[in-house]
């Protein structure tokens, strides 16, 4: 039987740049398979699948050679609407993918544009929300959503059509840990009940737990291998792609040559001064229900706090009041020596400095260097020293060299540390970021966080304590030495990482999932006496079995 | 995403009748008043508009910020066509002064003063009622149109599909962009950005403004390709579309569509014939 999808030879420039994006990819799936299509940021994957799902050509001009054939057939042959029946894309985001008010009509807004008849579609509506179990948001304003029911939602909307083949762009990027292995299992429930599934991930430890039948890697814009998951995680360089930690331990020899960072953090210390104080602190916005309850909790210097959680569970908001951008219903926020309602947001900027999610929130300038220029200028600092600030805080996150780029002109990781450097030049004391790795790849997230760490711990600190929240609790055990965990508007767990992600009821309040690296820390904790990251406890683990052999 | 306006089943009677009938009913409100400036029948046009507020439900403590920022740019319009009164010189030619209001201070040799005469006081009366009525029909629609309707509202009014839709995305795009411009605000903030700091002559305040415009207007830009390509991969304008919800007008509807047709028709000829016109005791 012929393959589903066959690529041949693909290569497509975007008509407004010089390089191609993809150059001579050939590959093919069969009917019922499931593959991994893993790379790092700016591989090509997001125009591989531009490709499959036909937004190249009809909305993407450019150069496209070689061909794609779904079926045996070329898609670009085909109207948008018999291609769409053919493959489904749910895309990285599914607040993007979502475009109707309510869960029913955007279920049901493929088929309306097909020219279903009503009773059918309410018909197929019904039946697909209840194969994915969410027959009971069918009437529930999409807005109202919480991240995991949004990414069902979209994918409703995708299954609704019936496609042959499913694109999962990144499809765990925005979800918590349980809500990311529910989504796997879901996807593992599609691939047997027979779809061809092409789940695009660079978080490849969790992407394997959808069991793909073989994977496919791509580097800067090249297929770099096509095979099974052994022979992947054979090739594949752990310090670039997040893989199981086994594979680290088999895969060290290769790698224990490079250099390593050395950056040490120390445990945190619950007699340092506090810098940030919450007393008693509950919120609710307008004349909502309280979202916070009765929040009490220190950010104390030298801490390097991790703050988790489910989506919507309270934390960006829990921040923004240490900011001063929501002042509590009850109780008080202390911010050195203050209480938030006695300063401006921009007194409270001196202490902490906060770096939002999205970078297209915040970027304006026509420079970068204008850019991280801004904070430190309304501030009132002087000229000379926003000059060195600027150039350092560029220099940390590796961007000097981008200095009179415009900002709208670099990939997401770098804008993303064009928002940290704007921070980080204020030389506020705390370094704050909301989920600071969103976005980027494996090797990206992990340099920009060991950069990071070296700002706070290396031999000259230049921040008092680090702030970050986030949903990957490999990156928490490896950058943190305090962990909150936020669930339901309370602070659930407040701790080493040690004590938190051994509590197995904290975990399951928090949706948090152990990994592969935890679980090993937690093995070997006990004699290390920390968690450690994957790089160091592998290094610890066959360094100590070189001793035994010794 | 797109969000939507806050609105909720109210449990009003008017929640029976078909959303086009009633949003038919507002517009002919609002265009009603164009015909007059005489400030009685105004000041009728608004007090209607306000009874059909109070029959929808509406309170004012769910609409207060709406009243009090559409409140402010109405206060503002009339203030300044009073004071230099250049709005009614279409509409009266003579003025009878009541009294002249002057600055105790010179700039350049001139002395910053107004005339208070009855026609400007008068026609600053119609302008806010004119204005009221507007706004007081105009708060109705997103808190009283259901957001999952707007599209299919429009395609019943007669739009083609895409219009419609396009229609219903622009109505939920106005918030969104409310909550965007609220966290850009935010971000900005928190690095010692404060709006009510800025300075400058007009250039330089505009300029100022930019850390708010720039990311705002780029972030809309930026949603408005992701739903173009969301909508493309799911088909949409691929040929005539099902709109998944029915509308249908009933007997009701008819009267209230009537009610409209009268009013706006009524309106209209009666101007035609004279009636209306600016009005000063």
């Amino acid at each position: 039987m012929a393959p589903i999808l066959e690529v041949h030879d693909f290569t497509f420039r975007y008509a407004a740049r010089p390089q191609p994006a993809v150059q001579g990819i050939s590959f093919s799936v069969e009917e019922g398979e499931m593959v991994l299509v893993a790379g790092p940021s700016g591989c090509g994957k997001s125009t591989l699948l531009r490709a499959l799902n036909g937004l190249i050509p009809r909305s993407y001009k450019g150069d496209l050679q070689g061909s794609i054939r779904i079926g045996g057939v070329d898609p670009r042959t085909w109207p948008l609407a018999r291609l769409s029946q053919q493959v489904g894309t749910l895309l990285q985001d599914p607040e993007r993918q979502i475009v109707a008010a309510d869960v029913l009509h955007d279920v049901a807004f493929g088929l309306e544009n097909l020219g279903w008849p009503r009773s059918r579609i309410l018909e197929r509506v019904d039946e697909v929300l209840h194969a994915l179990g969410i027959s009971h948001l069918r009437d529930r304003p999409t807005f109202q959503l919480s991240g995991g029911e949004k990414q069902r939602v979209a994918l409703a909307g995708v299954l609704a059509m019936a496609p042959r083949i499913l694109l999962l762009d990144e499809p765990l990027a925005s979800l918590d840990p349980q809500s990311a292995q529910e989504a796997l299992a879901l996807f593992r429930q599609l691939h047997q009940e027979g779809h061809t599934v092409l789940l695009v991930e660079h978080r490849v430890e969790d992407a394997v737990r959808a069991r793909p039948d073989k994977a496919l890697y791509l580097e800067e814009g090249r297929l770099a291998f096509m095979g099974d998951l052994e022979a992947f995680f054979e090739r594949v360089d752990p310090t670039a792609v997040k893989v199981p930690f086994p594979v680290w331990l088999r895969r060290w020899p290769g790698v224990r040559g490079r250099p390593m960072p050395r950056v040490e953090i120390p445990p945190a210390s619950p007699s340092a001064p506090p810098l940030v104080v919450f007393e008693d602190v509950s919120f609710g916005y307008g004349d909502g229900p309280d979202v916070l309850h009765g929040i009490r909790a220190e950010i104390r210097k030298g801490d390097s706090l991790a703050i988790l959680g489910p989506n919507g569970a309270g934390k960006t908001t829990l921040l923004k009041l240490a900011m001063g951008l929501l002042k509590p219903r009850r109780g008080r926020v202390w911010v050195g020596g203050k209480t938030t309602r006695e300063q401006t947001v921009a007194g409270i900027a001196h202490t902490i400095g906060y770096v939002f999610q999205s970078p297209s929130q915040m970027l304006f300038a026509p420079t970068v260097w204008e850019e991280v220029a801004f904070g430190p200028r309304n501030l009132g600092h002087p000229p000379d020293q926003i000059e060195a600030d600027v150039r350092w805080a560029l220099e940390l996150v590796g961007l000097l060299d981008q200095a009179q780029s415009s900002p709208w002109a670099l990939s997401f990781g770098q804008q993303k540390r064009v928002t940290i450097a704007s921070v980080l030049s204020m030389r506020s004391r705390i370094l704050v970021m909301d989920e600071p790795t969103a976005g980027q790849d494996y090797r990206s997230y992990m340099r920009l966080m060991d950069a990071i760490a070296r700002i706070a711990f290396g031999p000259a600190p230049a921040v008092d304590a680090l702030v970050f929240i986030t949903h990957d609790l490999d990156l928490a055990l490896s950058f943190a030495n305090r962990v909150w965990v936020v669930a339901d508007g309370r602070l659930i767990a407040d701790g080493p990482p040690e004590e938190v992600f051994s509590d197995p009821e904290t975990m399951r309040q928090g949706r948090l999932v152990p990994t592969s690296l935890l679980e090993a820390n937690r093995q070997h904790w006990r004699r290390i006496g920390r968690f450690l990251r994957a790089e160091r406890l592998v290094e610890f683990l066959q360094g100590t079995e070189t001793a035994h052999r010794a | 995403m797109l969000v939507t306006w806050p609105y909720r089943r109210r449990g009003s009677f008017l929640e029976t009748f078909d959303p086009r009938a009633r949003l038919l009913f507002a517009l002919s409100l609002m265009l009603s008043t164009l015909f007059f400036w005489d400030v009685r029948v105004l000041a009728g046009l608004w007090v209607l508009a306000l009874f059909y507020f109070r029959l929808n439900r509406l309170t004012w403590r769910e609409t207060r910020r709406a009243w009090l920022f559409t409140g402010f740019v109405a206060g503002v319009f009339v203030t300044i066509t009073f004071l230099t009164g250049r709005g009614g010189f279409e509409v009266y030619q003579t003025e009878r002064l009541l009294a002249r209001l002057s600055l105790p201070v010179t700039i350049f040799g001139w002395t910053p003063a107004v005339n208070v005469t009855m026609e400007r006081m008068f026609f600053a009366f119609s302008q806010m009622c004119r204005m009221g009525t507007v706004i007081t029909a105009a708060i109705l629609i997103p808190y009283t149109l259901d957001p999952t309707q707007y599209g299919v509202v429009f395609r019943g009014l007669g739009l083609p599909d895409k219009i419609a839709y396009a229609m219903d995305l622009a109505f939920r795009f106005i918030p969104t962009l409310g909550r965007d411009a609220l966290q850009t605000m935010d971000a900005q903030r928190a690095r010692g950005y404060e709006l009510e700091n800025i300075r400058g002559g007009p250039l330089a305040q505009i300029r100022r403004l930019a850390p708010l415009v720039v990311p705002v207007t780029l972030h809309a830009l930026m949603t408005a390709e992701d739903i173009i390509d969301a909508m493309d991969l799911r088909a949409f304008g691929v040929g005539r579309r099902t709109w998944l919800t029915e509308l249908r007008f009933r007997r009701h509807d008819f009267v209230l569509l009537g009610l409209s047709a009268a009013l706006f028709f009524g309106s209209m000829a009666a101007a035609a014939l004279g009636f209306g016109r600016f009005w000063v005791p």
